[in-house]
């Protein structure tokens, strides 16, 4: 048992720390946010392609396919780094959504087929899973996939896709027509060129969103990762779920520790009444709240990492926990943070808007802390009269 | 980082609990004479801690002659959390176990180590801290308890309060100035005093639940003469033990709160459903919602206090320790204020037998409003939560003092 990272993970994570630190400065993130959508993902290329020349994409892609096969405490370590520079990467959508999804439902030849390029040559993918009502559930799926001789035919609409309009591969999840809840469902890999997306215009340009229109789209077998109605679709999907907002979450805590550091020297800076404003108690206090908020949350963000790392049976309980936690850390700091800075940190001029746009972006994205919580009182047994229906992830 | 133990440790968790199981005392003899305050050890409680002692389960990090058996950190973690979740004290006195015979052992001579030390950990002495006063709490340095050095032996004329087990323990870790044209910091020992020395007074100060158990104590010092040879350490070098002390108490502390956090938890989440089905559909999604809230954070005090764990056995610093008494104490009081306002009308009557036993142990035996106002002792107590925030603003976080 030990809850710290090993010398390994240690100097993993000072060298992203050390690469983000000049590849993706505050500067950086500005540029992006001060693009027109389509410009800033080229405007982000550049880091993108960096992190495959280091081989970050391919961190948990197994060895078999290209890949580094390093598991889930290493890829925490990454996206906490990412989610503390808000950088402006489709790593998150590739690596945490797209990625895991591939290789708990893809055959060998599917991973080959959709991982190694990942892993070998930077294509990205994501995951599109959440529509119109926000829930990144499988139950809630309304996408349907048709059966027409040997292919599959989708046809919908998912929202809130990840680089949804950038990414080369997409992993769509679909129901059979006339089936509901846990039932029928099939998870399927759409290229890019074969659906029309549109960007959505979000509050935080630095992690795109966008629809994904899926207009009877001819998918062929090979590219079907799970069949719709094979009996282990949902528990695939929730495997997938969980390491992706787990990822969130940990993602979140970096953030949030960016806003708590910023506002820390912030208070160590400002000086009012002839003393930096972070002599006052009432700051101080306000500081101290901050710092457990964040280190609660780190907390259970890595205990979700490591459950998953060893599929430990509280996984979908820890996982539930730490973006709840998460969610409830964005809360405070995003709160103190900007009413600490005062007016200077109300202004577009300086950087804390990127992260504070950030945390909130991703308290409401793969299930808010409220949605969470109801999830965490459904495992505890606390629901005593539950609709027939779906099972949290 | 990984979640799993080694098989060793596995190993070693195994080896304890079987003897554990075949040497424990049974619940029926605990529950018969439970220990009347943390001063106070029944004969089941002297008798099991000299067979801990002996069976080197004591203190198992320390030496074989001190009642351990060299055992790592991650050894006495389990052992830590296996003798929680088993319910029986190690010692019926956990702060002369925890802090007062660690900081003879460290600080005292060999004759204070023979006659004060090696009676705690064998089962045969209590003890107490002397620490606040009535002008010295939070601002300990400001102690005003006298000692004056004449010839060979101490003259002490002063006031302790809020002396937890003062009313049984057989003597008093006592803080005292010795130079009183010091720094207040500087001018600070500790001596040790039998309780029953003449002069020395004890009124018991009843809490607000459960008055019939006094923990808490004022204790009166008039003229009483004590050996020179009582002085532990160095004249005026007390103020080192104080946080030496606290940092004997801060080392493995967050085992024993975060076990009984869970505890409490656990015996929550067992209540919960009764509670839940009383209420209408709309107040139990607000009532689940908040107990939902506590279970997240009494795991991720746990978590934390791994993390904190993990940077110690590393030989680092680890400001998450900081955090834990802090983070704990917290946590356990919203668990008692949650619990009794979703258990509703029901919250307002006494628990028949009386809150009993020691003050800060966990007490299915008082109700859950019984057990918010008694949380406060963990809150108040060993620096209030307010001086924890100031302490980790400025030691943790460098910001600049007030």
């Amino acid at each position: 048992m030990d809850f710290e990272l090993t010398n390994d993970q240690q100097e993993l994570r000072d060298a992203v720390r050390a690469v983000l630190a000049t590849a993706c400065p505050p500067s950086m993130v500005r540029q992006v946010y001060e693009s027109k959508a389509d410009d800033g993902a080229s405007r982000a290329a550049p880091l993108w392609r960096q992190m495959v020349q280091l081989d970050w994409p391919a961190l948990t892609i197994p060895e078999p396919f290209g890949g580094l096969g390093l598991g889930y405490v290493e890829l925490a370590v990454v996206v906490e780094e990412l989610g503390r520079a808000v950088a402006p990467t489709p790593f998150v959508s590739t690596a945490t959504q797209f990625v895991p999804m591939v290789r708990q439902a893809g055959t060998s030849e599917q991973q080959d087929t959709f991982l190694r390029p990942v892993a070998e040559a930077g294509s990205t993918g994501t995951l599109a899973l959440a529509e119109d009502d926000g829930r990144w559930e499988a139950a809630s799926v309304a996408t349907t996939a048709r059966p027409v001789g040997d292919s599959w035919v989708l046809d919908g609409k998912k929202s809130f896709v990840f680089d949804g309009a950038t990414a080369d591969e997409v992993a769509v999840v679909a129901r059979q027509e006339g089936t509901s809840g846990d039932e029928g469902l099939g998870v399927f890999v759409v290229a890019q060129a074969s659906l029309t997306s549109r960007p959505a215009d979000v509050i935080d340009p630095s992690q795109p969103l966008a629809e994904v229109l899926l207009d009877n789209v001819a998918v062929p077998a090979d590219r079907m990762l799970v069949a719709p109605g094979d009996p282990r679709a949902v528990e695939t999907i929730n495997r997938a779920i969980q390491e992706a907002t787990a990822a969130i979450a940990i993602g979140m805590t970096g953030t949030c520790r960016a806003i708590f550091e910023i506002t820390l020297q912030y208070a160590k800076d400002r000086e009012q009444y002839g003393r930096p404003i972070g002599s006052f108690q009432a700051l101080k206090h306000r500081l101290v709240d901050m710092y457990l908020a964040v280190e609660r949350a780190t907390s259970l963000a890595y205990f979700a990492a490591l459950t998953i790392a060893e599929d430990d049976e509280r996984r979908g309980l820890a996982v539930a926990m730490a973006k709840a936690a998460a969610g409830d850390c964005q809360r405070l700091v995003v709160q103190d943070g900007l009413q600490l800075h005062g007016g200077v940190g109300f202004t577009w001029e300086h950087d804390l808007h990127f992260y504070l746009k950030r945390a909130k972006s991703a308290n409401a994205l793969f299930g808010s802390a409220l949605m969470q919580r109801a999830a965490i009182v459904s495992r505890l047994g606390l629901v005593l009269d539950e609709p027939a229906g779906s099972e949290a992830p | 980082m990984r979640l799993s133990f080694d098989r060793s440790v596995e190993g070693f968790r195994q080896t304890f609990l079987a003897w554990l199981a075949d040497n424990r005392p049974s619940p029926e003899e605990m529950a018969a004479d439970p220990a009347l305050s943390s001063g106070h050890a029944p004969p089941w409680a002297r008798r099991w801690t000299r067979t801990m002692f002996d069976a080197g389960w004591l203190v198992p990090g320390w030496p074989p002659e001190r009642g351990g058996r060299n055992a790592s950190p991650l050894e006495q973690l389990v052992y830590l959390e296996e003798m929680a979740r088993a319910d029986v004290p190690r010692s019926t006195n956990p702060q002369g176990l925890g802090i007062i015979a660690p900081s003879i052992l460290d600080y005292g001579s060999e004759e204070q180590i023979g006659s004060y030390a090696m009676p705690i950990l064998r089962g045969e002495r209590t003890g107490c801290l002397g620490m606040s006063e009535p002008g010295a709490g939070s601002d300990l340095a400001a102690l005003s308890t006298r000692a004056v050095l004449d010839g060979d032996q101490f003259v002490i004329n002063g006031q302790k309060v809020w002396t937890s087990g003062a009313n049984h323990a057989d003597f008093c870790f006592l803080f005292c100035r010795t130079d009183p044209s010091a720094a207040k910091h500087k001018g600070i020992s500790v001596v040790l005093v039998d309780i029953d020395t003449p002069g020395v007074s004890v009124r018991p100060l009843p809490e607000l639940v459960a008055p019939e158990y006094p923990e808490l104590n004022e204790v009166f010092f008039t003229d009483v003469v004590v050996p020179a040879a009582n002085l532990v350490g160095t004249l005026n070098d007390g103020w080192a033990m104080a946080n030496g002390s606290l940092a004997h108490e801060r080392g493995m502390v967050w085992v024993s709160s975060v076990m009984a956090l869970d505890a409490s938890m656990r015996h929550m989440l067992d209540a919960a459903p009764g509670w839940l089905s009383k209420l209408r559909s709309g107040e139990r999604a607000v009532a689940a919602a908040m107990v939902a809230d506590l279970y997240v954070d009494t795991q991720a005090v746990r978590c934390l206090g791994y993390r904190g764990f993990g940077k110690l056995m590393r030989g680092g610093s680890a400001p998450e320790q900081a955090l834990m008494k802090l983070f704990s104490s917290e946590t356990r009081q919203r668990l008692g204020l949650v619990a009794a306002e979703v258990e509703g009308a029901a919250s307002v009557t006494v628990s028949p037998q009386g809150a009993r036993g020691p003050f800060l142990a966990v007490d299915e035996a008082s109700t859950w409003m019984e057990q918010y106002f008694r949380s406060f002792g963990l809150t108040i107590s060993a620096g209030s939560s307010e001086i924890q925030r100031n302490i980790i603003a400025e030691k943790v976080l460098g910001l600049p003092r007030s």
